[in-house]
């Protein structure tokens, strides 16, 4: 009986860990499961810091514990020196520890820098592989609180879901309508801002084909949270058919058009949907208006002081 | 009207009419009222009762006494953490139920029971009070009362600019209190980001409220800067060379130097956004020649200054908490020093690591990178040395101990996620992410410990009895279980990906961490009540744990205990002469632990003033009018203060004399008070200090 | 470790309590104090500055740097201003030798130049104004309001801190409150001159050559 009971036990004391880390099975750490050479290296050097850290802290830790052991008044054996409060060797020690370390990741911080730079990553450009292809390009344009994907090349775009062929370099150009956000593929590529009247630049791989999870990582008011994104990461082949199937769209992305995507929006459905005749130089031209105080929309009063679900859902898309 | 405003505006009353208009009305907001009403009312009913009008007038509103100025600001600090922890808790609840487009909604929101403004009103009020009114206040108030003590003068250089101090900072969090019931909070976050912050995008008087209150409190603790360090340098006692001045007194010094030059920042930050509020310039737009990236690169230029700025005299206190506990002086004493100084001065080349992803050149990232790293430098040598403090020591673990050896635990492992957040590869994944608040919340809790560390630390000192070590004890457990169970998940989440500020969370894979959370917060709220109950059983029982003589723990070791517990109000009965770094452990060595001078002096004493309050007040009212924008009342309060500070000149009559026959009386009074304990031979002491009744020789070397 | 040196002391003759406690060096207190204030404020001042080079290009497509700033319409201020701060030089060597009157001659001279400065400025904005170049047109324009009337709030301050001692001085004379007072609107006053050749270098002559 006993030995029958203790399994049961087992399973139901088993079952607590499972509902509090049944979500957090290792496919769920996007940033341990990166899917482009980007985020990859970000990993390593996570990885890398944290490794050479580990040597320092680790022992401090260990030593801390072992002096509170030691010493403790109560029934400690260390033997009690009232006056010791100088040493020339430790006091070599406790600088030069951590200057070493200092310098060792200061020599991987600045290389690492330079391989994920987001304007000119070296750990792709100078990969012989992604050197060959002409880099896909797309422009981001960020709304309150839509994302808008450009492919300038193929004159189509698409709102809230971004799709990219595998092992090709995508270059991003990015800029926002409204307020600053913030652009984040976990497992493909970091963050890089995208500021309204300024634009800035991002460059990646998926090397893998499969769905990825983009978001919004900085702060724009009202419909934040739901600033999401998909990235499907196809084959070149299946990237051309969807061109093909955009280019088909009945929707026009002309400047005017534009405006109307642009008003406050909650993307609360992630309705996606694809445009084509896209107005030629959408990017510039939306930077520039910004600059110029033309492109700008006022946040209504009803949607900042009292966003309940009534008027919430009447200004989701 | 130089801006489009949104909503009415009328001369007489400003912008009072979007009460009105708005529904700011919220069932949550609503029972927060009733708790500051109940609160308020017990407080006023109390004060009637026990007919302590007159003494709160007299003893604490009009004082200029450093102690209980330091106590105000620690009350004040208290307060706003207790409201700072309130909206954790709805930070964390929310989070939790939020959770994937199938979760419910309640009180009209469409998840969860905060609709998203108002869940951004919360974090940002959350980040903006804990950081700026609760840590702050409470270091400033530590500092306050502790230094002057410590160096061996009788008040702070000027008391007066002290009073005024600290109404300005009560003003501050006065502002803040109001904006939860008059109108609305800031919901750009505590950075407040451009251009988010902007008219357009905030047209409601959250933002005023945050960028008011914020200049005004800051006004404040640059007023205290300056009166420690002029504190520091001019009212040492005699004896108190620079290389005797204890390591608290240090930081606060480096600490305060920081301050004096970073806050002015902030202020012209705010000043310029004001400007583009109020009267419609382009400074951080984004249109007509504004750059909006100007303002986060001044916030910080303040914020990460202000960051070593808290965590300084956090350091300070376990330098002052670890070698008494040790029963041995504090290791590598210059070292220390020269490590505060280095993390003062480094302080201010690092700030652009708050935006490392705004795509700046690889040449700037990795430069701001290698800076922030050297910070490492300096807290890895503090690390070590307390460490080598507590090596050949004689350890014992009251619960300040406690608190200090928690406190350097989240030192180390804070200090090895910030040094991953200072490499940009890593930064770029982990930005913005709940890491980066994991990061900064381990950095904040190391300074809370200490605080917490400290207050029962110097309770005795200030109010002459021990707070209960038990339930002290059961607070501090129960507290870092509360720490464990939030932040490891919150670690955890930001390798999941998991973003900040996210009043809705789509991704339902984050729920059980978040639930994990919310379970480490109800620890924390245990800790809470257990922390209520100390100072609740601890002031019932004053009696049975008053400290006599001036030595709380037994093995204190700095000036602060050469005086008695709580000093009289003039510090020290003669100013004392000092001869070592630790100038009471040295005295105790050498048998030289009497309070009784062979004569007394005649002291000189700055008098109690009202203006500093009415100072205070006038702000309030000011800071009230520009929020609402109700330009006559915020002219006429402007000018009143004015006026005050021009009538306050010609007042002669500021100080004045007590005779020394009158400090002898009252010295016997003091010494008569713990007349059965001076008899006898027991250590000086006592409580959880008896455990040096039988000290044990152990003396190796 | 000299400071832990102090052994073999003799109990019995040791100091251990300051009998000559003559109190602290009032003025020298006070006008630390305001040094550190000073402090404080330059870096308001190193703020705006920073600002400014970042908003010196930045017309937006109205006015530009060269229509709007003259640098000869600063010069007279500019002289009026130092002229100012000489002149508080001399009531300052006036209170050395304690003649009342010479500092409140001197004082009021000073105060009447500092008036002549903020008309000046006061006479060049409302050209601004009225030729439309106002701080809403552009982030340079905002920019060189703020900053230039910043240092003019500092000057009406000063002024007012200046009237406020003639009436004290005339009351109360060389009391030491008026004096610390004094020396630290000394400090005050070369220190808004200070800025003030700050924002004509800066803004004036590089903004309008």
């Amino acid at each position: 009986m006993t030995r029958k009971k203790f399994p049961n036990l087992f399973r139901y004391l088993a079952l607590i860990p499972l509902l509090l880390l049944g979500g957090c099975s290792s496919e769920h750490f996007w940033l341990f499961n990166p899917k482009g050479p980007i985020a990859a290296t970000e990993l390593y050097y996570m990885i890398l810091d944290v490794a050479v850290m580990l040597i320092v802290v680790v022992p401090t830790i260990l030593l801390t514990i072992w002096v509170i052991y030691r010493y403790r008044a109560s029934s400690g054996k260390g033997a009690y020196a009232p006056k010791w409060s100088h040493s020339n060797v430790l006091e070599v020690v406790v600088w030069g520890v951590p200057i070493v370390i200092v310098a060792i990741l200061a020599y991987y911080s600045f290389i690492g820098t330079h391989q994920v730079n987001p304007w000119n990553p070296t750990v792709i450009t100078q990969h012989s592989k992604y050197a060959k292809e002409q880099p896909l390009e797309i422009d981001v344009i960020t709304t309150d609180w839509q994302w808008l994907f450009v492919y300038p090349k193929q004159n189509v775009a698409v709102s809230n879901e971004l799709v990219v062929p595998v092992n090709r370099l995508v270059h991003f150009r990015l800029t926002s309508a409204s307020v600053t956000n913030n652009f984040f593929i976990p497992q493909l590529v970091g963050q890089v801002y995208v500021m309204p009247g300024m634009r800035s630049k991002q460059s990646m791989v998926a090397a893998h084909t499969g769905e990825y999870h983009g978001l919004s990582a900085a702060l724009s008011g009202g419909g934040f949270s739901w600033m999401n994104f998909k990235v499907k990461a196809v084959t070149e082949q299946s990237f051309k058919s969807w061109v093909g199937i955009a280019q088909q769209s009945a929707s026009k992305l002309s400047y005017a058009e534009f405006k109307k995507f642009a008003r406050p929006t909650v993307n609360v459905g992630n309705k996606v949907q694809l445009f084509t005749n896209i107005q030629p130089g959408l990017l510039v031209q939306v930077i520039q208006n910004v600059r110029d105080g033309k492109l700008r929309y006022k946040t209504p009063m009803f949607l900042t002081e009292n966003m309940l679900s009534d008027e919430f859902k009447k200004h989701a898309n | 009207m130089l801006v489009d405003l949104q909503g009415p505006w009328s001369p007489i009353f400003g912008r009072l009419g979007l009460l009105l208009d708005v529904h700011y009305n919220n069932p949550v907001i609503f029972f927060a009222f009733q708790l500051v009403v109940v609160g308020g009312a017990i407080a006023l009913f109390w004060l009637t009762c026990a007919n302590r009008w007159g003494w709160l007038w007299r003893e604490w509103l009009t004082t200029v006494d450093h102690k209980k100025i330091g106590v105000m600001y620690v009350l004040v600090g208290l307060v706003m953490l207790f409201r700072g922890f309130f909206d954790a808790l709805m930070i964390r609840t929310q989070q939790a139920i939020a959770v994937g487009p199938d979760s419910p909604g309640v009180l009209g929101a469409a998840h969860g029971y905060l609709p998203p403004y108002h869940f951004d009103q919360v974090f940002t009020a959350h980040g903006m009070i804990m950081i700026l009114l609760a840590v702050t206040p409470m270091l400033v108030g530590l500092m306050n009362i502790v230094v002057p003590i410590q160096i061996g003068a009788r008040d702070m250089a000027y008391p007066y600019l002290n009073a005024l101090g600290l109404w300005l900072t009560a003003v501050a969090a006065a502002l803040v209190m109001i904006a939860l019931f008059v109108g609305d909070f800031s919901h750009a976050g505590w950075v407040g980001l451009t251009p988010l912050t902007e008219l357009p995008y905030s047209p409601g008087v959250g933002v005023d409220y945050y960028i008011w209150s914020i200049q005004i409190g800051s006004i404040g603790t640059t007023l205290g800067a300056v009166n420690l360090i002029a504190t520091i340098i001019k009212m040492r006692a005699p004896g108190m060379t620079w290389g005797r001045l204890p390591i608290f007194s240090w930081t606060t010094l480096a600490s305060n130097i920081i301050a004096l030059t970073s806050f002015p920042v902030l202020g012209v930050a705010l000043a310029l956004l004001t400007f583009d509020r109020y009267i419609g310039t382009h400074f951080f737009t984004a249109d007509l020649g504004g750059n909006l990236m100007m303002y986060t690169n001044l916030f910080w230029i303040w914020g990460h200054p202000e960051v070593y700025f808290v965590v300084l005299p956090a350091f300070g206190f376990l330098s002052e908490i670890i070698p008494v506990f040790s029963e041995k002086p504090i290791f590598g004493y210059v070292t220390m020093v020269l490590a505060s100084m280095a993390i003062g001065l480094v302080s201010w080349t690092v700030w652009l690591h708050h935006f490392f992803t705004m795509g700046a050149s690889p040449g700037v990232n990795s430069y701001f990178s290698i800076a922030t790293m050297l910070v490492g430098i300096p807290t890895g040598v503090k690390v070590f040395n307390w460490a080598f403090t507590m090596y050949r020591g004689r350890l014992r673990f009251p619960t300040p101990m406690l608190w200090a050896m928690g406190s350097l635990f989240l030192l180390i492992t804070g200090g090895t996620t910030g040094m991953m957040l200072s490499v940009p590869a890593i930064n770029y994944l982990v930005h913005n992410s709940v890491f980066v608040i994991a990061h900064f919340h381990n950095m904040f809790l190391l300074i809370a410990y200490a605080t917490f560390g400290a207050v029962t630390f110097w309770w005795p000192k200030v109010f002459g009895f021990k707070l209960d070590e038990k339930l002290g004890k059961l607070f501090f457990w129960f507290f870092t279980a509360g720490t464990l169970f939030v932040f490891i998940p919150m670690y955890t989440l930001g390798f999941m990906g998991m973003t900040r500020r996210l009043d809705y969370v789509s991704h339902t894979s984050w729920q059980p961490l978040l639930l994990l959370e919310l379970f480490g917060i109800a620890l924390y709220s245990l800790s809470v009540v257990f922390f209520l109950a100390q100072l609740a059983v601890s002031i019932r029982d004053r009696e049975k744990n008053r400290v006599t003589g001036p030595d709380a723990w037994g093995t204190s070791r700095s000036l602060e205990w050469a005086t008695h517990c709580p000093p009289p109000f003039y510090n020290f009965a003669v100013t004392p002469v000092v001869h070592d770094r630790d100038e009471w452990a040295w005295r105790r060595e050498h048998g030289l632990i009497s309070l009784v001078p062979d004569r007394y002096l005649d002291v000189h004493m700055p008098k109690n003033t009202a203006v500093p309050l009415l100072i205070g007040a006038l702000s309030l009212f000011f800071g009230f009018a520009m929020i609402w924008r109700i330009w006559w009342l915020a002219g006429v309060s402007l000018l009143a203060i004015i006026v005050v500070i021009i009538i306050r000149s010609f007042d002669k009559d500021t100080d004045y004399i007590i005779p020394a026959a009158d400090i002898e009386r009252m010295e016997a009074e003091i010494l008569n008070r713990g007349a059965a304990d001076e008899t006898s031979d027991a250590p000086i002491g006592g409580g959880a200090g008896g455990a040096l009744a039988s000290p044990r020789k152990r003396d190796g070397d | 470790m000299s400071s832990h040196s102090v052994e073999n002391v003799d109990p019995s003759n040791v100091r251990l309590w300051d009998y000559d406690d003559h109190g602290h060096d009032f003025i020298g207190t006070r006008s630390i104090g305001f040094w550190l204030y000073m402090m404080s404020d330059a870096m308001i001042f190193a703020g705006l500055f920073a600002a400014h080079g970042v908003y010196v290009h930045n017309f937006a497509g109205g006015f530009t740097a060269k229509e709007v700033i003259h640098p000869l319409n600063a010069l007279w201020p500019t002289l009026f201003i130092l002229t100012s701060v000489l002149i508080y030089g001399f009531g300052m060597v006036a209170l050395k030798k304690g003649s009342r009157s010479g500092v409140i001659n001197a004082l009021l001279l000073s105060f009447i130049l500092g008036v002549g400065f903020l008309f000046m400025e006061w006479r060049e904005f409302s050209e601004l104004a009225a030729m439309g170049a106002v701080p809403q047109v552009s982030g340079f324009l905002s920019d060189f309001w703020v900053i230039v009337l910043t240092h003019a709030a500092h000057v009406f301050f000063g002024l007012l801190w200046m009237a406020v001692m003639i009436v004290q001085i005339a009351r109360n004379g060389f009391s030491q409150n008026n004096v610390y007072r004094l020396l630290n609107l000394k400090i005050f006053w070369h220190f808004q001159a200070v800025i003030w050749v700050c924002v004509f270098t800066f803004v004036y002559l590089m903004g309008g050559i």
